[in-house]
């Protein structure tokens, strides 16, 4: 009996693969004859890095107005989540065009992937390392024998930039543990220090009833360790077939973008309907931050996503001395200016 | 009937077989293929050289999840066989052990690794509690069936001597259960290894062969998640040969060790 049951269960293992491969393959046969055969739209996709949330509201407010739509593109935002990655997603052909961090993008471009940046969305670091005032972090040589709590899987590299540049040892001078999407480690105590992100994990302490005043950061930023994070990009050899449909992605993007970065409480309200993440609060209080970091004091709407040679060395620097990439890459190989130049030539 | 003496072939055949899949791999067959890239399936020789520059924190890793995983392993083996004891012992009430330990069992791996994070404060804890959980089942199952599955004409013996409830218990019923033991440790070994693996994708701690394979494969470091990969393999084998080295010392009488 016990052999029969082994066996079954193979064989019902089997036959759920083979159903799934089948459906799988329709799936992908019935999507691929679809646009071939559509309406004169054009077919994007979009593989967004996180859950639909405000992070990403321009490509969202971009669909909501039509934006996309009246440049001829059919555009298709398509989830991320925690084993998502997007540069898999477009090198698989899973998605066009996706949203990473050009610190990530860094590291698949010199593992050989055939990857561009075309648009770097965020212009800022949005990253913090917060702590509770009771743990008595003011500065980051405090951070010596702390429990401090990381994502990984890539997100770590700007937190180990901050801790070489203070002569502390990542493996020895603080004990790193992994982070959950919540905030609740750090709420209860179980590491004094972890990462947030201004648009996302800070505001879910501020929701958490802990206030500014209670609450310890440190930017990136000012700290000298910003690397750069969220910007689009493709694979190199998709782009240079569908040039004219990447060009007028990203005009009808950056107008998204321009208008969320505008009105972000309404970006936020219009996001919630999408997807119920969190709250229609967070979603508000993360578009009014991520406004922040795509338009500052030096880039207006008109330049939304401009690719600054310095910031982007910047962060190749700082991944090729703490830990990022193995060996010096040329920055300029990383980007792509033309179809942002030629999407933005006629904004004043 | 096979001969007993084993032949050279008997060996060098299925090593050849290895070899040549490695050689295969190595030459680019499986990546013409399925149409992959290196940086999607590396080279056996890239994945060789990764665990060489990595093998301190590598060995490190893999020695944290393998005892978290044996430990887990013999915690929840002994705990299954105990719910088995109550399901035979207690004939009219216990088989409702058999019902909860089969609720148990059907609680998914990926909602069981959370729980645990919140009921243990260190990763080495949430480790073993997961792999506890899982491995009670295989165990309760199999020697409950070698408990109670007693040829008639052995119980009519031992009732004919006389023998109480528990000398049946431990001259027939344990030695009859030994088989379907060692088949519920095999089925723990290879579990309690995936077990211990799929609970580090969810833990706080850093360590462990999971946590590897999730952050390089995450990070593009192929060769090194695949490196992790490889070693896992390498200790399930292992740790099975060693279970079937015991059970043939264990069990000689038995017709399938001869």
């Amino acid at each position: 009996m016990k052999v029969s049951q082994g066996k079954s269960k193979t064989h019902l293992f089997l036959a759920c693969f083979v159903v799934a491969a089948i459906a799988v393959s329709i799936f992908s046969g019935c999507s691929s004859s679809s646009s071939g055969s559509s309406k004169a739209l054009t077919k994007v996709n979009l593989q967004i890095k996180w859950l639909p949330q405000s992070q990403f509201m321009g490509y969202y407010v971009a669909q909501q107005k039509g934006y996309f739509k009246q440049e001829g593109l059919d555009v298709n935002i398509i989830s991320g989540g925690s084993d998502i990655i997007p540069e898999q997603q477009v090198n698989n052909g899973v998605a066009n065009i996706g949203v990473t961090w050009t610190s990530s993008l860094m590291k698949y471009q010199e593992k050989g992937w055939n990857l561009k940046e075309i648009s770097q969305t965020f212009q800022k670091s949005g990253m913090l390392l917060v702590s509770k005032k009771s743990s008595n972090i003011n500065s980051v040589a405090d951070l010596k024998g702390k429990k401090v709590s990381s994502w990984f899987g890539g997100n770590e590299y700007e937190l180990y930039a901050l801790l070489g540049k203070n002569n502390l040892n990542k493996d020895k001078d603080v004990t790193l543990v992994q982070q959950d999407f919540t905030m609740n480690q750090l709420i209860s105590g179980q590491v004094n220090a972890a990462q947030a992100m201004t648009y996302n994990e800070y505001g879910l302490l501020l929701e958490n009833g802990l206030k500014d005043s209670d609450i310890n950061t440190i930017d990136m930023n000012n700290a000298g360790v910003a690397m750069l994070e969220d910007c689009l990009f493709v694979k190199s050899d998709w782009a240079s077939k569908n040039k004219e449909t990447l060009v007028k992605f990203l005009k009808a993007a950056n107008k998204g973008w321009a208008d969320a970065c505008d009105d972000p409480d309404s970006a936020g309200s219009y996001i919630y309907t999408k997807n119920k993440s969190v709250s229609l609060a967070h979603q508000k209080y993360m578009a009014e931050q991520v406004a922040k970091l795509v338009e500052t004091s030096d880039i207006d709407e008109s330049k939304i996503g401009y690719m600054d040679n310095g910031k982007i060395q910047q962060t190749a620097d700082l991944g090729l001395k703490y830990g990022l990439l193995s060996k010096a890459i040329d920055v300029s190989k990383v980007y792509d200016t033309t179809y942002w130049k030629e999407a933005t030539e006629n904004n004043s | 009937m096979k001969s007993k003496r084993k032949n050279w072939t008997d060996y060098t055949l299925p090593i050849a077989f290895g070899v040549m899949i490695i050689l295969l791999w190595q030459c680019k067959v499986f990546h013409a293929l399925l149409g992959l890239q290196t940086y999607q399936l590396p080279l056996p020789t890239d994945i060789v050289s990764a665990l060489s520059q990595n093998f301190g924190k590598t060995l490190s890793d893999c020695i944290v999840t393998i005892s978290g995983a044996m430990i887990g392993l013999v915690i929840g083996s002994c705990i299954g066989f105990i719910f088995a004891v109550i399901a035979t012992w207690f004939p009219k009430w216990g088989y409702g052990s058999i019902i909860l330990i089969s609720a148990i069992n059907a609680i998914p791996l990926v909602a069981l690794s959370p729980i645990m994070n919140l009921w243990f404060k260190t990763g080495m804890g949430q480790r073993i509690g997961v792999v506890t959980i899982v491995c009670m089942a295989a165990m309760t199952f199999n020697s409950y069936s070698g408990l109670s599955s007693i040829k008639p004409f052995s119980l009519d013996l031992m009732q004919m001597t006389a023998a109480n409830k528990w000398t049946v218990f431990t001259k027939l019923r344990i030695p009859n259960s030994l088989p379907y033991i060692f088949t519920a440790l095999k089925i723990n070994i290879a579990t309690s290894i995936m077990a211990a693996i799929i609970s580090e994708y969810f833990a706080t701690s850093t360590s462990g062969l999971g946590f590897g394979i999730k952050d390089n494969l995450r990070k593009a470091e192929m060769a090194m998640g695949w490196g992790y990969i490889v070693v896992a393999s390498i200790v399930g084998v292992i740790l099975y040969c060693v279970i079937v080295l015991i059970e043939h010392q264990a069990i000689k009488w038995h017709p399938s060790q001869r």
